[in-house]
């Protein structure tokens, strides 16, 4: 199989690099670029481990032809952080005991933080829907809703007053 | 497991998708979303030489509904877009319950409306991996002779487990085709084949473009129940489609019903139309819920028994109903 | 806020503090490695073969074909390492790969190294295997009956192990009873399904010394099997546990990749890493047997229990495991929870051809505490008894020992089943909803740690070293395992506050055979209690140490703060450094009986829980509402992981109850796949209301005792009545599907038979 030659668009950073076309997104991001905080948990699409964002919105990198994601821009749980200043989720998730294992955390804080860009005060309704394509084995989701409702508390402090909301 | 060998081509027109169809022959395979086949490609059962990646062709993902006319969505259309759309959640509901329902969040950003129209047939005996499917031989569909769920037979029962196409049958859509034949639309209702291998009624060359929904089935009641053990990532183990025209003194004026997840086809419930010009009539929906039964002949392809999923298309029957055909009703109701 | 903390007397405020687990920035980062995170120059990709056959004889193995393969390093089968090995030292049944024969679809056959994946998966195909099929046993009952084909040649009738019990005189007891009753429940198969799929690295270095990175649980049982199977010295293997993602019991034994990975990186000469893929995870299984018990209970009119009779037999698979403690644990858990005076039990711990259960979430205790619970409310309901005040009449009068000879110290299931009644409303709502609502209630508990341990040697079962620089950093050097649960970091809490310092001045090493102690790894909730204790000795004989050496150059005696103390001991010639141990009292080792040696804890933790459900009657769905978990952890050491290990208790019960199953179709398992082994998704998890409660144990660490398992089982017998109190129908099998729910329903309508 020849391998072709593809530009990714990770984290800000455009990432060349030679692989064969039937490579999977997810091994090439763990394999060849050493992001390896993107996880396996079944390889089928069933457990969320592996969401990466594409162009902003929550997807499976277990399921991606990496030669067909060049166009767009991914963002793994490497580029969640701005610099050394956890996110606001990732505070969350710590502060709240979101991440027991910390397996699914990877996934969880990028659908979240998906959910929060485009709707920063979802009811619990909305939020049990956002989160349940991403399955977790230790929490019961119960700190991983908390660990939520803390980052929109923490963006809520950021936010300037007139966009807060009643 | 891993991957098998295969070269990717991204054609950026619908013309030259056809032209790579007609070029690699029985060996390339259409992938868009990839959340049916590629999971598929990991287990084994398919093994193509090229896959043709459908997701660069431009101007095949839109939802276009100008007043009065046809309801047209192409078929890259994501099914997140498709749940999004407030047209379609306002004049087509039992298309947008439909799509709400299918698989998780995360699938539903990556799948689209092609994609799902053509999903392959499941089974607990097809959809395993290549190791588990050697360890019992093969089955019917793949790799065997044998129906492990109807043993005796020469059919596949697998089931076709999309969410959309019932919504859709219900809403009397059809579907467009495109090859190298040049285009055409076929009614739904006869796109889908009851037979777990042969699945659709599309050529190899023919790639779906989109679907069309008449004007006349905008602003129908609908909606879709669907039967799982969890409320997401799951496939349908049994669904129910309803779709209804009513005047204002709650008569149907026309109905479709159509059940899924029990056939290898989604399939129209006939007995439907003896809703036709009648008010709510508990005695009428059971009589429609058996037909629904006798229409959908589960076996053993899934987690549920095919007696529970009967019981379950009776129930949903009965509960699609009375919120259709009840709902801004309810006095009419209690006349019957 | 100027005053220093004294020192030596601890200040205990790190104890009881809701903070961030240590490791909480490298898991929302995604920068910690878990084991098929790391890589190694040259390291090869390792698979295994698995037999696509239940019970067969290889007469033959060629694998010359895949050893030739172009980028195929090494090849392995059983003959070449046919050393056994088992987590039980009476049950070394298991070799690397199977000699001679296969006994479940997925069986290790052999295993290759090779340079890439798609490279090992073609050289998989190229290995010829010719077997000759052997009949298979799949129903324990039936497996009982063999006389030939037997799963182990020394295994007559498939048996594993029996037990068979009888403590008091049940005889006497039931003639004592004013009503008896017998039911028959039956729990099917479930597994940990932990997110992490088993990952191990394994490489030999020029010195020959073997280290193996692995997803485990144990690290120090696994070096030790290592050494052992591949006849090492123990000196020259080394295991390095990385963050684990889940573990729930599934990674507390050796696992065969552990073992292939280092068999072949030997034979290859290069590391060789073999993460399963999650298939093989549930062939790897090890998880919760289904398990059949058969329970008479005789209570007084009052409902006071007189005598317990149970009949457990248990699927256990191909091969021991820790079944054998897990069929132990099934019976004698029956006591320690309530006053039973008079009990029989006889248990069985059957082989068939399926891969082998294990320790899960619970062990043992679950399945068992499900049908005494279950039976328990349904006795409540015949006599006209609150099921609240029926438990309040078969109270423990702790401290005590029990009649098989466990010891009860600490005993918070009273307090336990007042709150959670209180905070329910239960007495305004059991037995008033309307028809498809309902609430119930069950209790459990738990063992903090094992009082005897596997290996049969006299030692610590933990060992917890501390240094101590001259500016006040401690760093603990431990050998617990942190697998999700909070190890670490409960011990960074203990030896600050022992020593009166903040927990950032504690450094955590941690489950390193090389570098750290011995710890006897995380299983049976024996780390908070075990690990906690020989943590708090180390910082108290750490205190001592550095007072002494202190008080060499100061008269301030005990009002000098732990930074100065450490500032002034340092010298030349100083070490400031202590260890610390635990091992469990004689007085809490249990009886002498055969089988004595499992149930004894030091300490058990309690649990009372009420569900709250909600049953559609058309459908059968039963949707829980809420979970109010009451549980009784001694001392909360951090709350918020208090709470979220009595949360994840619950909602993994929750999911055993009504979703969760491994099906079978005779040696086949029909859902080895997240898609068809359904964990729930948040749309079926409810809210759990966790409430601590802490009964200060006299021997734990500050109080404390186990937290992360107990509560698992009173989900199940919990859910179970509230869905009788909300419809009237007792499900005796898990789960509790809708299928199962509805046909009771109709049963119940065709009979008109209220039970």
């Amino acid at each position: 199989m020849k391998k072709e030659s593809v530009r990714l668009h990770i984290n800000g950073k455009i990432r060349e690099l030679e692989v064969e076309p039937n490579r999977i997104l997810l091994d090439v991001l763990r394999q060849d670029l050493e992001l390896t905080g993107t996880k396996r948990g079944c390889d089928d699409s069933s457990c969320g481990a592996c969401a990466v964002l594409i162009d902003g919105e929550p997807q499976m990198s277990c399921l991606m032809l990496s030669v067909s994601y060049q166009d767009q821009e991914i963002t793994t749980i490497e580029g969640v952080a701005d610099g050394s200043e956890l996110d606001p989720l990732q505070r969350g998730f710590a502060i709240e005991g979101g991440a027991q294992c910390g397996y699914c955390t990877p996934g969880m804080i990028l659908t979240a933080k998906h959910l929060l860009a485009r709707n920063p005060e979802p009811t619990d309704q909305e939020l049990n829907e956002a989160l349940s394509g991403n399955l977790c084995r230790c929490t019961g989701y119960v700190q991983i809703l908390a660990s939520v409702r803390k980052a929109m508390e923490l963006l809520r402090a950021k936010r300037p007053l007139e966009v807060q909301p009643r | 497991m891993s991957m098998p060998v295969f070269d990717v081509a991204r054609p950026r027109t619908l013309d030259a998708a056809i032209e790579a169809l007609a070029r690699y022959g029985p060996d390339v395979q259409m992938v868009a979303g990839g959340t049916d086949l590629i999971p598929s490609m990991k287990q084994g059962l398919f093994a193509p030489s090229v896959l043709l990646d459908l997701k660069g062709i431009r101007g095949l993902d839109f939802i276009r509904y100008p007043a009065g006319a046809d309801l047209r969505v192409g078929a890259l259309t994501r099914i997140s877009t498709l749940v999004e759309s407030p047209e379609i959640a306002r004049y087509f509901p039992v298309l947008h319950e439909a799509a709400k329902t299918i698989a998780s969040p995360l699938l539903r950003n990556m799948g689209t409306l092609g994609g799902n129209l053509c999903l392959d047939t499941r089974c607990l005996y097809y959809n395993q991996s290549q190791f588990w499917r050697e360890s019992i031989g093969g089955c019917i569909k793949k790799d065997g002779t044998i129906c492990h769920v109807a043993p005796g037979g020469r059919m596949c029962w697998a089931v076709f487990s999309g969410d959309t196409a019932p919504a859709l049958l219900a809403l009397n859509a059809s579907v467009q085709l495109a090859g190298p034949r040049g285009q055409r639309e076929l009614p739904l209702a006869g796109f889908y084949v009851n037979d777990g291998i042969a699945r659709i009624a599309k050529a190899n060359d023919e790639i779906v473009t989109g679907i069309r929904v008449p004007a006349s089935s905008a602003e129908w009641s609908g909606t879709y129940k669907k039967l799982r053990l969890r409320q997401s990532i799951d496939y349908p183990l049994a669904g129910v489609a309803v779709a209804m025209r009513k005047d204002g003194a709650g008569h149907c004026l026309e109905a479709r019903i159509a059940v899924n997840a029990v056939n290898p086809a989604p399939q129209l419930v006939r007995a439907a139309e003896l809703m036709q010009g009648r008010r709510y009539d508990a005695e009428l929906v059971e009589q429609i819920a058996h037909d629904a039964i006798r229409t959908g002949k589960p076996l053993r392809t899934s987690a549920s028994t095919p007696e529970y999923r009967r019981q379950i298309i009776r129930v949903f029957v009965r509960r699609a109903l009375r919120e259709v055909w009840v709902n801004g009703h309810e006095g009419a109701a209690v006349c019957t | 806020m100027s005053q220093p903390s004294n020192f030596p007397p601890h200040n205990g405020s790190a104890v009881g503090a809701r903070i961030p687990m240590v490791d909480s920035v490298d898991k929302v980062t995604g920068a910690g490695k878990y084991a098929d995170d790391l890589t190694l120059p040259g390291m090869l990709v390792g698979k295994i073969l698995h037999s696509p056959h239940a019970h067969a004889r290889i007469r033959s193995i060629d694998t010359s074909a895949a050893e030739q393969l172009p980028g195929v390093y090494a090849v392995a089968t059983g003959r070449e390492t046919p050393v056994k090995y088992g987590i039980l030292p009476i049950g070394h049944d298991e070799t690397i790969f199977a000699v001679d024969k296969v006994r479940y679809i997925g069986d290790n056959v052999a295993g290759l190294a090779a340079d890439s994946e798609a490279i090992a998966d073609e050289a998989l195909r190229l290995i010829d295997v010719d077997y000759e099929i052997l009949p298979g046993y799949f129903d324990p009952e039936k497996s009982m009956e063999a006389e030939q084909d037997l799963i182990h040649e020394d295994k007559p009738r498939n048996i594993e192990k029996e037990y068979h019990h009888h403590f008091g005189d049940v005889e006497a007891g039931f003639a004592a009873a004013d009503y008896i009753r017998h039911d028959r429940f039956e729990c099917a198969e479930v597994t940990h399904a932990a997110l992490e799929p088993h990952s191990t690295l394994a490489r030999f270095d020029s010195q020959g010394t073997l280290t193996v990175w692995s997803s485990t649980q144990v690290p120090y049982y696994l070096m030790k099997t290592l050494a052992a199977t591949l006849q090492m010295p123990e000196s020259k293997v080394r295991v390095i546990k990385p963050l684990v993602g889940g573990g729930f019991g599934g990674k507390s034994e050796v696992i065969p990749l552990e073992l292939a990975a280092a068999v072949l990186a030997r034979k290859a000469g290069h590391p060789v890493k073999i993460t399963y893929s999650r298939e093989e995870v549930f062939y790897a299984h090890r998880g919760r047997p289904r398990q059949t018990v058969e329970l008479k209970t005789g209570v007084t009119r009052e409902g006071k229990l007189t005598a317990v009779e149970a009949r457990i037999v248990q699927d256990g698979g191909a091969f021991c495991g820790y079944g054998v403690v897990t069929i132990l644990y099934s019976g004698q858990l029956l006591n320690a929870m309530y006053d039973i005076p008079n009990v029989k039990f006889d248990g069985y711990r059957v082989l068939t051809n399926k891969p082998a259960c294990g320790a899960m979430r619970g062990h043992g205790t679950v399945n068992t505490r499900f049908a005494f619970e279950q039976q328990l409310n349904m006795i409540a309901t015949v006599l006209g008894i609150d099921p609240v005040e029926i438990r309040r009449r078969n109270l423990l009068q702790a401290p005590c020992i029990t009649v098989n000879g466990l010891r009860v110290l600490s005993y918070g299931l009273p307090e336990c089943i007042d709150k959670v009644a209180g905070q329910s409303d239960w007495n305004e709502k059991y037995g008033k909803q309307r028809f498809g609502k309902g609430i119930g209630i069950a209790g459990s508990h738990y063992v903090s740690g094992a009082a005897n341990p596997i290996i049969r040697a006299q030692m610590p079962h933990t060992t917890v070293n501390l240094s101590a620089d001259e500016k006040g950093v401690v760093t603990i050097f431990t050998g617990a395992s942190e697998i999700g649960q909070g190890s670490d970091t409960m011990q960074v809490q203990i030896v600050a506050a022992e020593l009166g310092i903040p927990v950032d001045r504690v450094k955590i090493v941690a489950a390193d055979t090389a570098l750290t102690p011995v710890d006897l790894g995380s299983y049976s909730s024996r780390v908070t209690f075990m690990a906690g204790n020989a943590a708090l000795d180390a910082a108290r004989n750490l205190r001592q140490v550095i007072m002494a050496a202190a008080k060499k150059s100061t008269n301030a005696g005990n009002q000098l703060t732990f930074d100065d103390a450490a500032r002034l001991a340092i010298g030349p010639n100083e070490t400031l450094t202590a260890a610390g141990t635990y091992a469990p009292p004689k007085d809490a080792q249990g009886g002498k009986f055969k089988g004595a040696g499992v149930g004894p804890s030091p300490a058990y933790s309690y649990s009372a829980q009420v569900a709250e459900v909600t049953v559609d009657t058309e459908t059968g769905e039963v949707r829980v509402d809420r979970i109010t978990a009451a549980h009784d952890c001694g001392k909360a050491i951090n709350p918020i992981n208090v709470e979220g290990q009595v949360i994840g208790s619950v909602w993994m019960g929750l999911g055993q109850a009504v979703q969760e199953e491994m099906v079978w179709e005779g040696g086949r398992l029909m859902n080895p796949g997240l898609l068809e082994y359904r964990s729930a998704s948040t749309h079926e998890s409810p809210p759990i209301d966790p409430i601590i409660v802490e009964s200060n144990d006299p021997e734990g660490p500050f109080g404390a005792k186990e937290a992360g398992e107990g509560s698992l089982a009173a989900t199940i017998p919990a859910v179970a009545h509230a869905i009788y109190d909300a419809v009237g129908v007792w499900i005796n099998t898990l789960p509790i599907t809708p299928e199962k729910v509805l046909k009771a329903l109709e049963e119940k309508k065709k009979t008109g038979v209220r039970s």
